[in-house]
């Protein structure tokens, strides 16, 4: 289970790298849903015709890569044993996550 | 998972007490760990449809949204996506606090956890309904 032990260390990361990724735009790929196209990176939409570009696939992309990342690091370094932070931060980042992206978000249901 | 989530959250959270015969009273009896592996499986599953079916409402439902300039419903469903990708990074710890046996101290986390897991598939899936009910499916 030495592993397994590093997992929260992953949701933390994660959530951290998601609100980063979705607030300053960090898509490691765009999609252009009407033209069913990838491009590396962000890139905006070259044609009308391509459609809306959407980044959140990449957002995901970019947060898994970092949290894996991180995490891996954190094994080898043995970090897991500070058992009772990562507890508790495993849940407390992710929710501290949701509520950061309510108050981003907050432009569509009020005006700002 | 909706279910399962709802039956691992209230059972931890409030669990049921010996001879209690009531309806409610077993749906907190459960063997709530034996769901979590389940839970994992169909978040993703899940998120993946979810993934594949975005960009038909990317183009389809959210500019109709647009239209109707039913700014909030466009706005529940932008939360939604970030909420179930926090959910998606969430299912790491979610599998490693209900692993068994359950380690000293982890109960905290595992109960955290579960309840803001089980919120987001909550409001997603109650978002989801909204959001069909506006606007449907199909052409």
């Amino acid at each position: 289970m030495k592993a397994a032990s590093v997992l929260p260390i992953f949701s933390i990361v994660f959530a951290v790298l998601y609100v980063l990724s979705m607030e300053n735009n960090w898509a490691l790929f765009t999609y252009f849903a009407r033209a069913r196209e990838f491009h590396w990176l962000v890139v905006t939409p070259p044609t009308p015709r391509a459609g809306p570009a959407m980044y959140w696939y990449g957002w995901l992309a970019t947060s898994a890569l970092g949290a894996v990342a991180v995490a891996a690091v954190a094994g080898l370094l043995r970090a897991e044993r500070a058992g009772r932070l990562w507890r508790h931060l495993s849940w407390g980042v992710p929710l501290a996550a949701v509520l950061a992206l309510m108050f981003i978000l907050r432009g569509w249901f009020i005006r700002v | 998972m909706l279910g399962a989530l709802t039956h691992q959250a209230l059972s931890i959270w409030w669990p049921a007490t010996a001879g209690g015969r009531s309806v409610f009273h077993s749906f907190r009896a459960v063997r709530s760990a034996a769901y979590a592996n389940t839970v994992v499986v169909l978040y993703v599953v899940t998120a993946t449809l979810g993934a594949i079916i975005y960009p038909a409402y990317r183009i389809g439902v959210r500019v109709f949204l647009e239209d109707l300039r039913l700014s909030a419903a466009n706005g529940i469903f932008e939360l939604k996506e970030h909420v179930v990708a926090v959910g998606l990074g969430l299912l790491p710890a979610y599998w490693y606090f209900w692993r068994q046996p359950l380690a000293d101290g982890d109960a905290a986390a595992r109960k955290a956890v579960t309840a803001l897991l089980a919120a987001i598939v909550w409001y997603s899936f109650l978002v989801g309904h909204v959001l069909n009910s506006i606007r449907g499916f199909g052409p």
